[in-house]
């Protein structure tokens, strides 16, 4: 569904944000992209997008090239920025100028997904609070039907009920012609809805896997002391949370931060466990 | 499908943009007409109350208004319709809307090139129609002639008593200016999506910095080519030798060329523009 | 449900579908919540649930009617017994001989404890 090739990407010729990046993504999955602040997460998703042109390399999106924006790709996207805009009309009148360029555009999923969110149909954008509107846009998304949905920092801005109401929405798109992928800090809302982690540091993706393949080359769990096979360890209030190779089979959750951090400090040692 | 230009889709959008922009233009057409009931109202109105009698020359300020204040109307619609592609979040939505970017691009000469050049001609006659008529109808003493020649070289003569602005100055006469307006368009437009902030000021200096430096160069060319030489008429070389009609059609040749420029570099500036 | 910290996710789930048939919620040849519903009522990814369903699959406590949906298998109730007591004697079963042994407490102990405690909690 998405191929990259040899992606090289900076906002100024001297300083590349990618070099050389590769990855292929498929449907029927919910990529979790994580980075620290600056890693380019936001960047990748606009080089999908067409928002932003690379220096080299090749980005195949559906067949097409993102960076012709051309309408048949733009109809099968649904990028959900972080910082987004909508015009002040009311919600009918948005969905009346903007609705038909998605032929594939389901109203009364979109009207479901409003009342699942609780947003009054009749009300104005915008008098609507900042989580009010990225819930509206989030259902205008999933409504369009497209292939590809792309969402930079979805929960910011959302209430504690409304995380888990998006959880649950995300958990229903998943479908195996769609692909999602969903940048974001904060770990603890997505970490069950994620099923294939992509991090990336220094210019390239530091890792790509599913949560299985994770789970059954490194285990996460509770030691008292700290031994030369764990590969990374945080205090915790019993000992220590630890990453250590899978050598039992063991079964374990996948704790998303622990791994985050597992990552950005001891890349050597974990690169040969997933190549 | 098509990806460069479907007449449906261009409907859509020009729906689109009209329920976007059109809120703001129907109050910048409002401004305009108060505008220009003001001129006519502070010209007129001790002649129509009758304190003053009415003369021919109480009606001079029109032209000058027309041309002025159409100057500043169209421009500013212009330099204002592509701003917003400064701002990231609206950006991201406009960029993302499935049309092509010839569609998009079309939207913007249709918006700021026909609607808003007709509708200022429009107010501008309507305006002129209703205090006219009234003077009209207040002084049948006062009567103007004029004669022109007609396109099939009659000479005609009009005898009128007050004379409406598109009558006195007839559209047939004015036909090489009607480039002008585009022109005009065509600078602001491309000025609105080649600056990020300030488009209306950025796009004035460039305009008279630009037409300085042309300005100099041609004097300074020509004081080099012909400084101490005496131009010397001939039979052959007439020094009339380009007629008034060449020189006119030399000039709008010149217009359509730059107005041509303007809108492939616009184009061009929104096919590359990134966020 | 409320998932717990150390468990992989796949397997908490499991768990939740074992505990609805051992009590009874959902009966022989009854039909499953499908992998979307469950997915969507616990907030997570259907491709996990997809994993669990498979899990199950394999111990035959459910089987798999095709493009109909998943239904409790006929010796559910036998096999999710078997499958639960598997993984108590390899996962929970260690911890508590390992506190058994670095306590020593004898096995005649244990057994009058054991007595007691069913005695009590199932045969009031």
């Amino acid at each position: 569904m998405i191929k990259i090739n040899n992606l090289n990407f900076g906002y100024s010729k001297h300083q590349l944000l990618f070099k050389n990046l590769s990855m292929q993504l498929s449907n029927g999955h919910i990529y979790g992209l994580l980075g620290k602040n600056g890693a380019g997460k936001s960047t990748l998703l606009k080089n999908l997008a067409g928002l932003v042109y690379a220096e080299s390399g090749t980005l195949d999106v559906l067949g097409f090239n993102p960076a012709k924006r051309q309408p048949a790709l733009l109809e099968q996207i649904c990028f959900i920025p972080e910082e987004f805009y909508l015009p002040s009309v009311k919600i009918d009148a948005y969905v009346k100028a903007n609705a038909a360029f998605y032929p594939n555009f389901d109203h009364p999923y979109f009207t479901a997904l409003l009342a699942e969110f609780d947003i009054p149909v009749g009300q104005k954008l915008i008098n609507m609070s900042y989580g009010q509107k990225k819930k509206v846009i989030i259902a205008f998304g999933l409504a369009t039907n497209a292939k590809l949905i792309i969402m930079d920092e979805p929960t910011n801005g959302l209430d504690i009920p409304s995380k888990a109401q998006f959880r649950k929405i995300m958990a229903s798109a998943l479908t195996e012609d769609r692909c999602i992928i969903i940048s974001t800090h904060q770990v603890r809302d997505l970490d069950n809805l994620i099923d294939t982690v992509i991090m990336l540091d220094e210019n390239s993706v530091a890792l790509k896997a599913s949560v299985e393949e994770i789970t059954n080359k490194l285990v996460f769990k509770r030691v008292k002391e700290i031994d030369d096979k764990v590969i990374y360890a945080e205090p915790s209030l019993a000992g220590y949370n630890a990453v250590m190779p899978n050598f039992h089979q063991e079964d374990s959750k996948l704790d998303l931060e622990l791994l985050f951090n597992a990552v950005l400090a001891e890349k050597n040692k974990l690169k040969p466990i997933f190549n | 499908m098509n990806n460069t230009f479907n007449i449906q889709r261009f409907g859509l959008l020009l729906k689109r943009q009209w329920l976007e922009f059109g809120k703001i233009y129907l109050i910048s057409l409002l401004v305009a007409l108060g505008v220009i009931i003001t001129f006519y109202g502070l010209a007129l109105w001790k002649n129509i109350v009758g304190t003053h009698a009415f003369s021919e020359r109480d009606l001079h300020f029109r032209e000058p208004l027309f041309l002025i204040f159409g100057f500043i109307f169209i421009s500013i619609i212009a330099s204002n319709y592509f701003a917003h592609l400064g701002q990231k979040p609206k950006a991201i939505i406009d960029l993302l809307i499935p049309a092509s970017t010839f569609e998009k691009f079309l939207t913007g000469i249709f918006f700021t090139s026909i609607l808003a050049i007709a509708s200022f001609v429009i107010l501008f006659y309507l305006t002129d129609l209703a205090f006219v008529s009234k003077l009209r109808s207040l002084y049948h003493s006062v009567s103007s002639v004029t004669t022109y020649t007609d396109a099939s070289g009659k000479e005609v003569k009009s005898i009128d008593n007050i004379m409406y602005f598109f009558s006195k100055n007839s559209p047939n006469l004015f036909k090489p200016l009607y480039a002008v307006p585009f022109f005009v368009t065509s600078i602001f437009l491309v000025g609105s999506i080649y600056f990020n902030k300030f488009h209306y000021i950025k796009t004035a200096i460039s305009v008279m910095i630009f037409s300085g430096i042309w300005s100099l160069i041609i004097f300074k060319s020509g004081e080099f080519l012909f400084e101490g030489k005496v131009l010397i008429e001939s039979e052959e070389m007439p020094l009339n030798n380009v007629s008034r009609s060449d020189g006119e059609i030399l000039g709008v040749l010149l217009l359509v060329v730059l107005t041509a420029i303007f809108w492939s570099i616009t184009y061009v500036r929104l096919k590359e523009k990134e966020v | 449900m409320e998932f717990r910290d150390n468990k992989a996710i796949y397997l908490q789930i499991a768990a939740y579908v074992c505990e609805h048939i051992l009590l009874g919620k959902w009966k022989v040849d009854e039909k499953v919540s499908s992998v979307r519903e469950m997915a969507v009522a616990l907030e997570v990814n259907p491709n996990t649930v997809m994993r669990t369903y498979e899990l199950l699959q394999s111990k035959n406590i459910i089987s798999n009617k095709r493009g109909i949906g998943f239904f409790v298998a006929e010796n559910a109730l036998v096999n999710v017994k078997d499958y639960l007591k598997t993984q108590f004697i390899e996962e929970e079963l260690p911890v508590v001989f390992r506190n058994v042994y670095l306590l020593n407490i004898g096995f005649d102990e244990l057994e009058t404890r054991y007595n007691t405690f069913v005695k009590e909690t199932f045969n009031p």
